[in-house]
């Protein structure tokens, strides 16, 4: 399998500008540019704007969120295969990263839970898109289009404009290069550490529910090991917008966490094993049928051990309880990631649905409300239809809405533990 | 100390299932399981009166506890019991509210139910004391119960360690590490051999019993129910789209069909366009009056029940279930269709 190198370009700061540029960790975008990445018969409009770590900004129903990214000068192929790229190309190579920025497009569409994302305050310390410059996508759809044309044309919009302002960096010299090997081969010898893989579960629900591999839904496919290089670059796009805080934008998948922290302890404790990936089927034959594959087909490639990850919520649980059954029956080691919903006071059972045996991470309470001040400025929409209140009001939401905060990808900082409630009679 | 004792119908030897919808009413003195209860609390306490309901009624009807409570105020309590409930659901339900309502109205108040009672999350400030799952562990439950009433009759606090249901919050908060460093972690520590390490403890999950098929489908009322979210176009009532808090019902008496841009559903978890463009699809009105007219079912029962069960916490789906159970069985329902999305 093909290396790949990261070419890293840190962003300290985005504006909005003339033409497109980058210069020494300061990226401007073009206005008019935007427009032409975005011009297609679906949409009427765009409007782009910037929100930065720290400003007092809302951005209210955040849809896919991209990092930029763009092969370098002497590497073939290109990000983003089956959308900008063909899936016949070179592998690996060079990827420009414009780490510490984020395009995301922002607005209702039929089945976008409302979520939201706050620069500041205590829904930023719950999301990784308050962590990073965000350029933000507002859009008008064209009246005779269907909403699905008009999000097709979104997710193609964001594609190339990722693609666009990491082509700006290409000539710099990066700040940081990271090599990635790739996954420890079965049958190699592994100095007695464990072979530890990931499965990650796709949601695969139909229009505005559905993840892409290679521009194609994964819904109908049994599990499949995939090449952790092509899902650096983009060949996981996301075109789900179910559950926010339980979301896996493309960003998300472009930096898959659990990858990175199998790779940041490769050769130390363990064996980076491997990617597997797998639908969500919708019926329950069909989540025992991939489940029972999936825990084969990471056997058959020599994983002892494997972390699996969902999206979604309810129906996403039993995919993984009977994934997390299926591998334990075979003799794998087995961790999931769910959020808990236990509701608002945390008394209720934590699980919806849980595996017989393995273990779970907890990535936090859906349910738990957090108190949100207001801010200056809103973006995405003028109203918080969930909170029926203004889009820049305080306000009181589950952590359910905050985009990312229970990532079941792992990126999120929440947790769960009991707390002795002793109320004296 | 002047008790004041609820149990249900059953336990009042009004009857079964059959008596399940009467309404609220005195007993003098102790029946039932508050017999044993008086034995053990011995001289220096008095069950002064039993309160007793039918578990439908006190399960679908909001004004049951405090019609109870003012029943318990008005036998001059100082002390409110309820119970042992065990794993009845509807018989659960009505404790706790009982319970949690008279504590509220200053009346002390303790409820007894097995762990796993859908009706605990109802008891507000009120302390519950586990019993068993069935009434086949009636004397160990009551004495549990006996120990502390009279505990708490002599002004101590009701602990873990006298039976007391705990319901420990799980908390959120921030940690340092991300899950997924955290998820790496914990593979390391269980192939390191701690197979006992879990943030979530796992298991644990109970097997629901169908019930028995019904005898002759021809001869029973159905009840068509859904977790869907169908609701009159516009959604007048302002059903959630997730996180249900409620559920409501809706008729359907002379109707044949639930036709298109007349009901919709408003689930924020699945995409709704097939369902709106024909409603019958997530509520089979259409399919169940042709079973109606052909004679396969006996009745259509005449309004159906709907929430969302798009992010709703188990703990809320599970108070709706008995909920609704006991609404059915209220109506004559003998069997419900759910459907789910």
């Amino acid at each position: 399998m093909p290396a790949l190198r990261r070419m890293v370009h840190e962003i300290h700061s985005v504006k909005i500008g003339a033409a497109t540029g980058y210069e020494r960790h300061h990226l401007v975008v073009g206005q008019d540019q935007v427009q032409a990445l975005f011009a297609d018969p679906a949409l009427a409009s765009v409007r782009v704007h910037v929100a930065a770590p720290g400003d007092r900004v809302r951005i209210i129903a955040p849809l896919d969120v991209v990092e930029p990214r763009a092969k370098g000068a002497g590497s073939a192929g290109g990000v983003f295969p089956g959308w900008l790229a063909p899936v016949n190309r070179p592998r690996g190579g060079d990827t420009h990263v414009l780490r510490g920025a984020a395009v995301l497009a922002a607005g209702q569409l039929p089945r976008n839970q409302e979520g939201l994302i706050d620069m500041s305050g205590p829904a930023a310390e719950r999301s990784p898109f308050a962590r990073t410059n965000n350029v933000v996508v507002e859009f008008d759809r064209v009246e005779h289009a269907s909403w699905q044309e008009a999000e097709v044309a979104v997710r193609r919009g964001l594609l190339r404009l990722a693609v666009h302002l990491a082509n700006a960096a290409v000539g710099a010299p990066p700040d940081v290069i990271e090599e990635l090997a790739p996954p420890h081969q079965p049958g190699t010898p592994t100095s007695g550490l464990p072979r530890v893989g990931v499965i990650t579960n796709l949601q695969t629900q139909g229009a505005f529910k559905d993840v892409f591999v290679y521009g194609r839904s994964m819904a109908g496919s049994l599990p499949t090991l995939f090449d952790p290089v092509e899902i650096e670059d983009g060949a996981v796009v996301s075109g789900q917008y179910g559950h926010p805080a339980l979301r896996n934008p493309t960003y998300l998948h472009q930096n898959h966490p659990v990858i990175a922290e199998l790779r940041a302890r490769d050769g130390q404790d363990l064996c980076f094993a491997g990617v597997v990936l797998c639908p969500e089927p919708v019926e329950q034959a069909d989540k025992e049928l991939v489940s029972t594959h999936a825990a084969w087909l990471c056997r058959a490639a020599g994983f002892d051990a494997v972390i699996v990850t969902k999206e979604g919520a309810g129906n996403a649980d039993n995919d993984l309880m009977f994934k997390v059954d299926a591998l334990e029956a075979l003799g794998l080691t087995a961790v999931a990631l769910y959020a808990e919903m236990s509701g608002a006071d945390g008394t209720g059972p934590p699980l919806v649905a849980g595996p017989r045996r393995g273990a779970v991470i907890s990535t936090g309470n859906y349910d738990q409300r957090v108190k949100l001040p207001s801010c200056d400025r809103a973006m995405g929409g003028s109203q918080l239809r969930i909170a029926d209140a203004d889009a820049t009001a305080a306000v009181e939401i589950p952590t359910a809405a905050i985009l990312s905060a229970l990532s079941p990808l792992g990126a999120g900082w929440l947790t769960c533990r009991p707390e002795q409630q002793l109320g004296v009679a | 100390m002047r008790i004041v004792h609820y149990v249900n119908q059953f336990y009042a030897g009004l009857g079964g299932e059959d008596s399940a919808g009467i309404g609220a009413r005195v007993l003098k003195g102790t029946v039932g399981p508050g017999r044993l209860l008086a034995q053990l609390l011995g001289a220096e306490h008095d069950i002064v009166a039993t309160l007793v309901c039918g578990d439908d009624h006190a399960a679908s009807h909001t004004t049951a506890a405090p019609e109870l409570l003012k029943m318990a105020q008005a036998a001059g309590a100082d002390l409110l019991v309820a119970g042992p409930a065990f794993g009845s659901g509807r018989y659960g339900l009505a404790c706790a509210r009982l319970a949690a309502v008279a504590q509220a109205a200053g009346l002390p108040a303790l409820a007894a139910m097995h762990p796993d009672n859908p009706g605990i999350s109802e008891a507000g400030d009120a302390p519950v004391i586990a019993a068993g799952a069935t009434a086949r562990e009636m004397r160990p439950s009551v004495q549990r119960l006996a120990a502390a009433v009279t505990k708490l009759a002599a002004g101590e606090a009701l602990t873990a360690a006298d039976g007391r249901v705990i319901q420990a919050a799980r908390v959120g908060q921030l940690v340092e590490q991300r899950a997924a460093a955290r998820a790496v972690e914990l593979v390391l520590r269980r192939l390191g051999g701690d197979r006992e390490a879990t943030e979530v403890p796992v298991g644990g999950f109970g097997v629901v019993d169908p019930a028995a098929p019904v005898d002759k489908a021809a001869s029973v009322t159905v009840a068509l129910v859904t977790e869907g979210a169908v609701v009159p176009a516009g959604n007048p009532d302002r059903l959630e789209s997730a996180r249900a808090s409620r559920w409501l019902r809706y008729p359907v008496e002379g109707a044949d069909t639930l036709a298109s841009g007349a009901w919709e559903s408003v689930d924020g978890g699945f995409a709704t366009t097939a369902a709106n463009a024909d409603p019958n699809r997530l509520l089979p009105l259409d399919a169940a009056r042709a079973l109606e007219r052909e004679g396969a079912i006996g009745r259509l029962h005449g309004e159906f029940l709907t929430t969302v069960g798009n992010g709703t916490p188990v703990a809320t789906a599970r108070r709706f279930g008995v909920e609704w159970a006991a609404q059915l069985r209220k109506a004559g329902v003998q069997a419900a269709i759910l459907t789910a999305t």
